[in-house]
């Protein structure tokens, strides 16, 4: 089922939390709605679970419009970041809560909360209560319970946040299987961009209430629409570097480096003077040894990952990071060179902050 | 053992027995009296005034029980004090729970529900006696005096504000999300509260009830001004009748308290593990 807000905007005591949000998900879609706290992702989950009441604009489920249908007939079902289990129901209970509210009867409550149960592998669990279970088990009654009832739209508040490191990786994939199996509508809360980029279809990237982009991952990473979902996206987060364009010299000039620009992209540049260079640290090369053309900088600090080295380099006033191989050594202040790959950057307009197309 | 280890066991025992010390004085300021009532409550006249007083080894008798809910109405005002009672008990914490809920819950114009609960609680703050003629003269227009029906209404609006208060602060406790995964989950507010918040805030509510059953069973002032005759008086008021001008019927009132006693006991032992954590429940967040 097809989600679809259309100039959506909540305000709370005056302040807009949520401006005129334009969204579209298509039928079984995964969409992640990214964006630091209080930017609005919340609010606008509770407004597509009815929790909360949009101020204006419309949002509709299918063709449905639903501003004004209550909560428990929207036919969504929603993971909260707690859980919000039933403390005092058994594991079985609390699945099949949703079923007992439609009056469905017992038998065929039981075995579908049985089915479900087996599908996450929480079969063995049904009898206990909610404080008994590990995290990761809560989790996946929290997700049992909104599987069972076959909604129209999943609505998924940051689910995998209260959940430590190792287990929010395994369940993220499981996640992901989930929903590709189901091929449930999904809308999915968090603030964590690895989430965002490993489970969305497209992600929506928000902030302070405005929809800042809504892409695939592939396409918020490599060509992020403004300055900000080109930091927010990406960890080590995009090198920014101010600069000029001098186009008598067709260079870029910004502070201790300069370098020569492409027609194209001089062209796209068009007439604009002051620009941010940004570029992710993996498209910045560097080396020990001096080479022809580089830009000679110094290791300001080096962070061994095992399986990869980010070098952190100060460039003349600037500071920035490079992702390097796990062989990569050099010591604080030792001299490097670095090449920038020109062609994977991205530049923005240094007074807007949106990018150059 | 060393000499160390010696004089310190010898301050843990002496501790402990200052400990005990103090318990003994205080049950013995707690139930010397009740002891005494129900010693009363089975003596006979002459027993009741021998000097030294007779704390055992007397001849006990059920005289004045027969007394009491025999000859006279003491029956009657037991019935009647217990459907008091309890109706207002029912009434109070019925309407003072989803009143409560909602001051809890939503959040009105103006910061309206902060305000409704201050003057909600403000109800509490003046004595009772301030309403007593009021009250008396409400209830003559209304032709309810002497009726049981005025004694569940004042009761009810007196055990009010002390259920919106109690059960508004174990709501607040309880995460909002708990509903809003219940009307998610396709449950109406009501169904939510019925089936998700109600449970889990019962030990609260046992505990709530059962001080509003303690309080109108006790209530002796509004009592004695809106019921005159045995139509509608309660044990407290009927006790109290028994001081009369010529004589003072101990043995009657003594056998009447402790059968008025009784259910209060039962009751209170029957929710006690309720009791204290539903109190404890309320203490951390408000």
């Amino acid at each position: 089922m097809s989600v679809r807000f259309e100039q959506v905007t909540k305000t709370f005591n005056g302040s807009a939390v949520v401006d005129r949000l334009d969204l579209a998900v298509d039928d079984c879609e995964l969409v992640v709605l990214l964006g630091p706290s209080g930017c609005g992702k919340t609010t606008t989950l509770r407004m597509l679970a009815g929790l909360e009441e949009a101020t204006s604009g419309d949002i509709f489920i299918g063709d449905e419009r639903v501003n004004d249908v209550p909560t428990r007939f929207r036919d969504v079902a929603m993971v909260f970041q707690n859980y919000a289990l039933y403390p005092h129901m058994t594991i079985a209970e609390n699945i099949g809560y949703p079923l007992r509210v439609k009056k469905i009867p017992g038998e065929e409550t039981n075995q579908r909360v049985k089915r479900v149960a087996e599908m996450l592998e929480i079969g063995g669990l049904l009898k206990r209560r909610p404080r008994e279970l590990s995290g990761g088990e809560r989790q996946r009654v929290a997700l049992a319970r909104a599987i069972v009832r076959e909604p129209r739209v999943y609505l998924m508040d940051e689910p995998l946040s209260n959940l430590d490191a190792k287990l929010r990786v395994y369940m993220r994939g499981e996640l992901k299987r989930l929903q590709r199996e189901l091929g449930t509508t999904t809308v999915y809360v968090t603030h964590d961009q690895a989430e965002a980029m490993t489970l969305a279809h497209r992600v929506a990237v928000m902030r302070a209430g405005k929809l800042q982009q809504f892409d695939t991952p592939l396409n918020i990473y490599n060509r992020p629409a403004n300055r900000f979902v080109a930091e927010f996206v990406g960890s080590p987060s995009m090198n920014f570097i101010e600069g000029r364009i001098d186009r008598s010299a067709k260079m870029f000039v910004g502070d201790g480096l300069a370098y020569r620009l492409e027609e194209t992209q001089l062209a796209r540049l068009n007439a604009l003077e002051r620009v941010t260079l940004g570029i992710r640290p993996e498209h910045i090369e560097v080396s020990t040894t001096e080479q022809e053309g580089w830009l000679k900088a110094s290791v300001y600090v080096s962070e061994l990952m095992g399986n990869e080295t980010f070098v952190f380099l100060r460039l003349g006033d600037q500071r920035i990071v490079a992702r390097a191989g796990a062989d990569f050594r050099a010591d604080i202040e030792t001299p490097v060179w670095a090449r920038i790959d020109v062609d994977k950057s991205n530049f923005f307009d240094a007074q807007s902050g949106e990018a150059i197309r | 053992m060393s000499k160390k280890q010696r004089k310190h066991e010898r301050r843990e025992r002496l501790a402990q027995l200052a400990k005990y010390f103090v318990l003994a004085i205080s049950l013995f300021v707690a139930v010397a009296p009740v002891y005494w009532m129900l010693t009363i409550s089975l003596k006979s006249e002459v027993d009741q005034f021998a000097t030294p007083p007779k704390w055992f080894g007397f001849d006990p008798t059920l005289a004045h029980y027969s007394d009491a809910f025999v000859s006279r109405s003491f029956g009657k005002y037991l019935i009647t004090s217990a459907t008091v009672a309890v109706l207002s008990t029912l009434c109070a914490v019925l309407l003072g729970t989803l009143a409560a809920y909602g001051l809890a819950r939503f959040r009105l114009r103006g910061s309206l529900d902060r305000r409704l609960s201050l003057w909600i609680l403000s109800t509490r703050m003046f004595p009772p006696i301030v309403t007593a003629v009021p009250l008396f003269l409400l209830m003559r227009d209304l032709r309810l005096v002497n009726t049981i029906p005025a004694l569940v209404i004042v009761y009810t609006a007196l055990n009010l504000p002390f259920v919106v208060w109690m059960m508004r602060g174990f709501f607040k406790e309880l995460p909002r999300e708990l509903e809003e995964a219940a009307m998610v989950d396709g449950d109406s507010r009501l169904g939510a509260l019925v089936r998700v918040i109600l449970p889990l805030v019962t030990p609260g509510l046992a505990a709530t009830a059962v001080f509003c059953l303690i309080v109108s069973w006790n209530e002796f002032l509004l009592a004695l001004v809106l019921t005159q005759t045995d139509a509608a008086m309660t044990l407290p008021v009927g006790i109290a009748g028994r001081v009369t001008q010529y004589e003072i019927k101990w043995g009657v009132m003594s056998a009447a308290g402790v059968v008025a006693m009784i259910p209060i006991l039962v009751f209170a032992m029957a929710v006690q593990r309720y009791l204290v954590r539903g109190l404890s429940l309320g203490a951390v967040k408000g």
